[in-house]
């Protein structure tokens, strides 16, 4: 028995005069699932937020949503997603509360379960105590999950989120991808696009972008799993140098960097950590620690970046 | 209905919540128009001129005291020498000179007509040709009076001459007053600016992601622009029944049509004139841009071709077609007439139903630009 996708794409494709920013893009989001779009800036993750969420029109392909098609229904699509923009920013000069209450009329929430919601949504995202705050006078944070309470106040069964916490500190995102997981449990279908790996490893199913184009779809865990071998860590005195004389070991398949430290795919971790000590301390070059990491989102990630950027 | 009330009722919040954009929305047009009717009144007064007299008669200088008497020419200086009048026109202490030749008052005895000449200012062509026109107007009269005291003299009676009796009459502006024609015409220019606050409140929401916003959520595209045009509309409005209490109260220019017929047509214009403002802000990106497109296609034009400044029937043909396509046009013809007048829709009904076609057609563009906004 399989059940029926909630959004539902078919080569959806759009062109902006010379660039195709999504290109042939075919996905089904099953109910209660939390997906995650990732993938470099310019890829076409917030294009297909745009499409989905009825902005723009398709220029080749098809969608739906809850079986609503997404060339000729859009209007009947939208009471039932809560979009938000990647730029979002609320009526600065309206009160946390006129903001939501601005978004209640516009979805059509009745004036008796006004009251009910907002307090509930209030309390949920940690606003309450905010509610006759002006926007502008929240923090960027705050303003995030704001934003986030008014794409929620018609119950959505849908939500469409464009990056939502890039620009927020470390603490917010968190608060936000604890709401989101709430939300999720709960019941709401979410899709989410984000640059951050850690986010993406949050999600049930990842989407994997690449100049507009699908290049991979499964869970967190598969596509870590995909990534062979293993991968060590190596924090060294001076990470230029100790990048030459690591990259031509053998078995050592791929080396990224981090900032001052170096990440090396190989093929086996505990059989080429030795041999990774022998070559910095032969090139003279002195390192604080190497061990062996566990595999993240991140690695898997760049390097299905690099497979496509060398085809 | 409910959504239209939301985005208006925002938009008050928006206009009410900031004591500066309060000010600036409520007050700006009719401050405009008093300053522009200050400004920009093209009646000239007051014209310094020298004199040099060669001829010192006692003709010269009744001739002298003939131009210079009323309101018009000032007598800045008698100059002694063509180096005086050269220095005070390259000083710019005097837009015109008159000089008055040797045997002024044997001429006129001897009806050989006035020899003297003419020096204007030409940097600043408009007193220079009005100080001509005077002077020449001043001239022929003198002449005139010459001319008869003669005839008597010589028992010819006056009648046998002939001469054109033109007799002038001006209606609706008895004194001639630019700016009784100039405050109704400016209406239609300083209505301009709550257009240019709605560009700027469209383009805001298109540079802060708002519009993205309120584009996903199910209101609909004529709902969000009638919700966002209605408070300006109102502040419209209160300018329409300020700006005529200043130009009768103030100005002491007299409104003779109907209050009502104005204050509807008014508001015609105004959803007209706003939709432009609309197109302009869905089309730009930035405040800075709609800010700049909105002087380039509703205040320019408003100012240029409307027929406020300069008339419609001194504008070549293709410009004038231009010209009939502005709302502003027609609004300006409309405000003349209800003003000095006091005409009716008798007599504007052409012009109304342009209005009112403008308004239709620029709102239907409006509508159809916020549809593809983002697309």
């Amino acid at each position: 028995m399989t059940v029926s996708p909630i959004i539902a794409t078919d080569h959806l494709t759009r062109n902006f005069k010379s660039v195709r920013a999504v290109d042939g893009l075919t996905l089904a989001i099953a109910p209660g699932e939390l997906f995650g779009l990732v993938g470099p800036d310019g890829t076409g993750k917030t294009t297909v937020l745009r499409l989905l969420a009825g902005l723009l029109s398709i220029s080749e392909g098809a969608g739906t949503i809850l079986g609503h098609d997404l060339r000729t229904q859009t209007e009947a699509i939208k009471p039932h997603i809560g979009y938000m923009a990647q730029q979002f920013s609320l009526y600065a000069e309206l009160s946390v509360l006129e903001n939501l209450h601005f978004f209640a009329e516009l979805f059509d929430v009745s004036p008796r379960d006004l009251v009910g919601r907002t307090e509930r949504l209030l309390a949920f995202a940690g606003l309450t105590e905010f509610k006759a705050r002006r926007a502008a006078h929240l923090s960027g944070g705050m303003q995030k999950k704001l934003a986030l309470a008014c794409t929620l106040i018609h119950q959505p069964e849908i939500l469409l989120l464009d990056e939502p916490t890039t620009g927020v500190d470390p603490i917010s995102r968190r608060e936000f991808w604890n709401i989101l997981t709430e939300l999720h449990i709960q019941g709401t279908n979410i899709l989410v696009s984000t640059p951050y790996m850690d986010e993406a490893d949050r999600c049930s199913r990842v989407g994997l972008m690449y100049a507009g184009k699908l290049i991979e779809c499964d869970s967190p865990q598969h596509i870590r799993g995909q990534l062979a071998g293993d991968v060590i860590e190596v924090q060294p005195e001076d990470w230029q140098r100790a990048l030459t004389a690591l990259s031509g070991l053998p078995g050592v398949r791929e080396v990224q960097t981090y900032g001052e430290s170096l990440h090396l795919l190989v093929d086996a971790g505990q059989q080429r950590l030795p041999e990774v000590e022998a070559a910095l301390r032969e090139a003279g070059i002195g390192y604080r620690s190497v061990r062996l990491a566990p595999p993240r989102m991140e690695e898997a990630f760049i390097s299905l970046m690099r497979k496509m950027e060398a085809a | 209905m409910r959504h239209i009330w939301a985005m208006t009722r925002k938009e008050f919040d928006h206009i009410f919540r900031d004591r500066g954009t309060l000010f600036l929305v409520l007050f700006t047009p009719t401050l405009v128009l008093l300053l522009m009717a200050y400004a920009l009144t093209v009646d000239i007064q007051h014209v310094p001129i020298a004199v040099l007299d060669y001829d010192r008669s006692q003709t010269s200088l009744a001739f002298i005291q003939k131009i210079t008497a009323g309101q018009d020419l000032d007598i800045y200086a008698y100059a002694n020498s063509m180096d005086d009048i050269n220095n005070l026109l390259m000083r710019g202490q005097i837009k015109a000179a008159v000089i008055i030749a040797p045997g002024f008052a044997a001429d006129l005895q001897a009806l050989r007509g006035l020899k003297m000449q003419v020096i204007i200012d030409g940097t600043e062509p408009n007193s220079g040709n009005f100080a001509v026109q005077h002077i020449s107007q001043r001239a022929q009269e003198f002449i005139d009076a010459a001319l008869a005291g003669q005839l008597r003299a010589a028992g010819i009676p006056l009648t046998s001459l002939q001469l054109p009796d033109v007799r002038v009459q001006t209606w609706f502006n008895p004194d001639l007053k630019s700016r009784n024609a100039l405050i109704p015409g400016l209406i239609s220019m300083v209505l301009g600016f709550p257009a240019l606050s709605v560009a700027l409140t469209l383009a805001h929401e298109r540079e802060h992601g708002t519009l993205e916003q309120l584009l996903a959520t199910p209101i609909r595209r004529a709902e969000l622009l009638l919700g966002k045009i209605v408070p300006y509309i109102a502040v419209g409005l209160l300018n329409v029944v300020l700006i005529p209490i200043l130009a009768i109260a103030w100005f002491r220019i007299s409104f003779n049509g109907s209050f009502p017929l104005f204050f509807a047509l008014s508001a015609l214009f105004l959803f007209a004139v706003l939709s432009m403002g609309m197109i302009v802000g869905v089309f730009m990106r930035t405040q800075a841009a709609a800010l700049a497109l909105s002087f380039l296609v509703i205040f320019f034009p408003g100012f240029f071709l409307t027929g406020i400044f300069f008339p419609l029937a001194s504008m070549p043909e293709e410009m004038r077609m231009e010209s009939l396509m502005l709302p502003g046009t027609h609004y300006a013809i409309i405000t003349r007439g209800l003003f000095l007048p006091g005409v009716g829709l008798d007599v504007l009904w052409p012009h109304v139903l342009a209005l009112l076609g403008l308004g239709i057609v620029i709102g239907a563009f409006s509508l159809h630009f916020v549809r593809r906004a983002l697309d």
